[in-house]
């Protein structure tokens, strides 16, 4: 089936507008006169592409496994507490991956807080959290919701029937969502091991501050005295991305894809004497990813106010973080909505025809996810800054929302696909024959049926944006501050309290509005 | 289905959308005076914009006294020096920045050495003696910072302590001395040892650091923090980590060192600033640097931050020796910005990175 014009346009547009990062460290490798087979053949580069592999590849499993288990949990089970969980499940991916590292070595680091905690028990020989340990453990814990949130938006429009036919044939509840459940959500994890994936490979907070020597920190080693080679490093990093995802997108291909339409509440199942134990796991990967690193900022900011030090005033402090914390909002709310419908066409034409124009786009869209911040914000101001007209919008709102958008359309674009494969084309298709346009269907058949997908996937844009940095710093109208720029300012100036304050205002806030966008309208579903 | 629930779901959402949009257009209000300034320079501008690698909390509130003083609005964007230069060099003659305050004087070299620094008044280099000005007058150093062995007095007896950075490399140091190779500071110490001792002497010393196996921290304050809590007994940082640590919790165990003067390790690395070639506020940009090196602003960076102020006459911050037996008259600084591309592939080389 040929796909219409204008979703073909549409999609062209978008590609090219992705691909300004792309072009941009192409053509500063030209522009350098980079010695690309020097630095592609070189051990320096083999040794941390290897690092960032692996890294990539043992967060994404780790996550995988930790997100469908939440996602599962919470939104198909009994478990106590599974309302609140749910909201709590996607929060720790609010946190900066420096703050979470930062979190960790005051927590387990020789002389940490741990270790005032347990010594007095006679445990003082923790884990040496450096290196791929703690950046396995650090990423893993602060990106599992990227798997998460797609599961749970899958999971919760799925149909009870096929689950209740196989119950009813006597198969056993872990067979049931082994053979029924599973094929149905597959798309949806890989949706998002695949960004976890990227977002490891593109971190440099984690990797930098636990020390764990991977191709992204050393293009920020070299951003500045060693050019040639941050932009021949930044191109490797942007060829391996879209490789994997063009592997990723062919492993897609050849699944079966599912449709269901739902036409009850999904099924309930009662994990019997499972309920305390699967409760308990819960408690520990929540109680690492998002209690841990609360309490740690709980204690510093609490260490600030007592009495008898003057470093920072409740008051003052907090009332300083209200206009931060509207611009994060801000910032939130209006790139996960952009990005949500600027991705569509591109997720439909993906989804829905075998086009090489939705393929190229699609790699585009994803592979940006992959470069590390700073470059995304760099390719921004090479563009814009001598291009008429767009020139006089630089340092405004509306480019940085756009350098947000190409950051991160990607998460929105992997959750659109899956909820355009839940949208059944007989559907259209027969209320195409009842003469509905193509306009109605879309606003009274598939933006329903695609909603939770598209929420999940507008909660994760929303999230990341709310953390975003080097973007920010370098795009951001003059005085727009936001929460993450405060958590930064404050560990620049060594102000621990500060930074705790806000860093705890910053959960807060995601916490509210992930709750009010994403998970209020989910539980309709 | 719920078609109704969606509809909601729609108009709540363009109704928290619109809401945001709302409040970004009535909060452009503000900082739309400011964003075009620069531009209208020719006949004496009432506003500059300022790029700033230090610290909000202390440069805001020098900046607005200058502007009380001046009646020049300032502009200010803060990020790392690193980044920031990054920026102005993409930004090229476009860019809005009329001034660069620059942690360490590599960045600054680099953008000197692309011609995107304008000169400077010599009533202005002039203010600060010879060694802490670039050559070209391309920028001005405004305060100073001293290489110390910060170390823990639990752990090391002070007189165990080596009086040259050249002596670490002993084997009695294995895995004894924290270093940040990626910090801007090392790799402008390690710059300065190349001008100083010649590449061959640079590479065997780093060698001799990597041999020891010098566990690694991202930056100065991770060391002073590993030192604090007793991780490494002592790491190579600049002066001032320490004594802000010790504001915070005054309880810690941690000490600067200070080596003996003329020792390459106790390197002074100035803080500068710098006027961009591409400004159309010049006069007013240099206004803004001349105000930095006053005598009220010196004594604030030093009172605030423990910085050596470069004002001569200006007191050193409390309980520092004097800087004048750490003078630079041998190392050109103004060189730094083109060495690093080398120092940072010697450290490469060297192994030091873990």
């Amino acid at each position: 089936m040929r796909p219409p014009v204008g979703l073909l346009f549409l999609a062209v547009l978008t590609g090219v507008v992705f691909l300004g990062p792309f072009a941009y460290v192409v053509s500063r490798n030209l522009d350098l006169g980079t010695d690309l087979g020097t630095i592609i053949w070189s051990a320096d580069t083999w040794e941390p592409l290897r690092r960032s592999l692996w890294l990539g590849t043992s967060v994404a499993a780790a996550s995988m496994v930790i997100g469908t288990g939440l996602a599962w949990l919470t939104i198909r089970t009994d478990l106590p507490g599974r309302r609140l969980l749910r909201v709590l499940s996607p929060l720790p991916l609010v946190f900066p991956s420096f703050v979470g590292a930062t979190a960790l070595i005051a927590a387990f680091a020789t002389g940490g807080l741990v270790e005032e905690i347990l010594s007095p028990i006679g445990i003082d020989d923790l884990p040496d959290m450096t290196g791929f340990r703690g950046a396995w453990v650090v990423l893993t814990l602060f990106t599992y919701p990227y798997v998460y949130l797609p599961v749970a938006a899958r999971l919760a429009s799925l149909s009870p029937s096929l689950e209740e036919s196989a119950r009813i044939l006597g198969r056993s509840p872990w067979g049931v969502f082994r053979t029924v459940v599973l094929p149905q959500i597959s798309g949806a994890i890989w949706a998002g091991a695949l960004l976890v994936f990227l977002y490891t490979i593109s971190d440099w907070g984690a990797v930098n501050l636990l020390r764990y020597d991977t191709l992204t920190r050393d293009i920020y080693s070299d951003r500045l005295f060693d050019q040639p080679r941050a932009m021949g490093l930044s191109l490797v990093l942007g060829v391996v991305a879209l490789a994997v995802v063009g592997a990723e997108r062919a492993l897609h291909r050849r699944r079966q894809r599912i449709e269901v339409v739902r036409t009850r509440d999904a099924l309930t199942v009662p994990l019997g004497r499972w309920k305390w134990p699967a409760l308990l796991g819960v408690v520990v990967v929540l109680g690492n990813a998002l209690v841990g690193p609360v309490a740690v900022f709980g204690f510093w900011a609490w260490r600030g106010l007592r009495a008898d030090s003057d470093t920072i005033g409740l008051g003052t402090d907090l009332g300083e973080l209200v206009e931060p914390a509207v611009h994060t909002a801000q910032a939130g709310l209006i790139t996960a909505a952009i990005a949500v419908a600027v991705v569509l066409p591109v997720a439909w034409l993906t989804a829905r025809y075998r086009s090489k124009v939705g393929g190229t786009a699609n790699s585009m869209v994803v592979a940006g996810f992959a470069l590390p911040g700073v470059v995304i914000a760099l390719s921004i101001v090479f563009w814009a800054i001598d291009a008429p007209i767009i020139q006089r919008w630089y340092q405004t709102f509306p480019l940085l929302i756009l350098a947000y958008v190409l950051h991160f359309g990607a998460q929105a674009t992997r959750a659109a696909q899956v909820a355009v494969g839940a949208v059944p084309a007989r559907l259209g298709d027969a209320a195409a024959t009842l003469g509905a346009g193509r306009i109605r269907r879309l606003f009274t058949i598939e933006l329903p049926l695609m909603t939770p997908g598209l929420l999940a996937g507008a909660g994760l844009v929303m999230l990341s944006t709310m953390k975003e940095l080097p973007a920010t710093k370098l795009l951001a109208p003059a005085g727009f501050e936001t929460l993450a720029t405060e958590i930064w300012s404050a560990g620049e100036s060594g102000a621990l309290a500060q930074g705790a304050l806000a860093s705890l205002a910053l959960v807060a806030v995601s916490a509210v509005l992930t709750w009010a966008v994403v998970l209020r309208r989910l539980e309709h579903y | 289905m719920t078609t109704s629930l969606t509809k909601s779901t729609v108009r709540f959402l363009a109704a928290l959308l619109a809401l945001a949009l709302l409040a970004t257009a009535c909060g452009d209000d503000d900082s739309g005076a400011a964003d075009d300034g620069g531009g209208d320079g020719s006949e004496g501008a009432s506003s500059i914009t300022v790029y700033s690698g230090r610290d909000q909390d202390l440069i805001e509130p020098l900046l607005d006294a200058f502007t009380e003083e001046t009646g020049i609005e300032v502009t200010a964007r803060y990020e790392g020096s690193a980044d920031l230069a990054l920026l102005i060099q993409t930004e090229g003659d476009n860019s809005p920045a009329d001034v660069f305050i620059s942690q360490s004087p590599g960045a600054l070299g680099l953008l000197a050495g692309e011609g995107r620094l304008a000169p400077l008044d010599s009533s202005l280099t002039g203010l600060v003696d010879d060694g802490f000005a670039a050559s070209d007058d391309t920028w001005v150093g405004i305060t100073g910072r001293v290489r110390v062995i910060v170390y823990n007095s639990e752990l090391v007896d002070p007189a165990d302590l080596p009086s040259s950075v050249l002596e670490l490399t002993d084997p009695v140091y294995d895995g004894r001395v924290g270093v940040a190779p990626d910090n801007g500071s090392f790799q402008d110490f390690v710059t300065a040892m190349r001008s100083e001792l010649g590449d061959d002497a640079t590479r065997e010393w780093l060698e001799g650091m990597a041999a020891n196996n010098s566990p690694n921290y991202p930056k100065n304050s991770a060391i002073v923090e590993a030192v604090g809590r007793g991780e490494i007994p002592m790491g190579l940082v600049n002066h001032y980590y320490n004594l802000r640590a010790l504001e915070a919790d005054s309880s810690l165990p941690s000490v600067n060192h200070f080596l003996d003067s003329g020792d390459l390790g106790s390197l002074v690395i100035v803080t500068g600033g710098a006027v961009l070639e591409s400004s159309d506020a010049k006069t007013e940009a240099e206004q803004l640097l001349a105000f930095l090196l006053s005598e009220n602003a010196q004594a604030t960076f030093a009172a605030e931050t423990q910085e050596y102020p470069l004002l001569p006459g200006v007191a050193a911050p409390e309980g520092l020796p004097p800087l004048d037996g750490y003078a630079t008259d041998t190392i050109e600084l103004s060189a730094l910005g083109e060495g690093l591309t080398g120092t940072i592939e010697l450290i490469r080389e060297s192994g030091l990175v873990q």
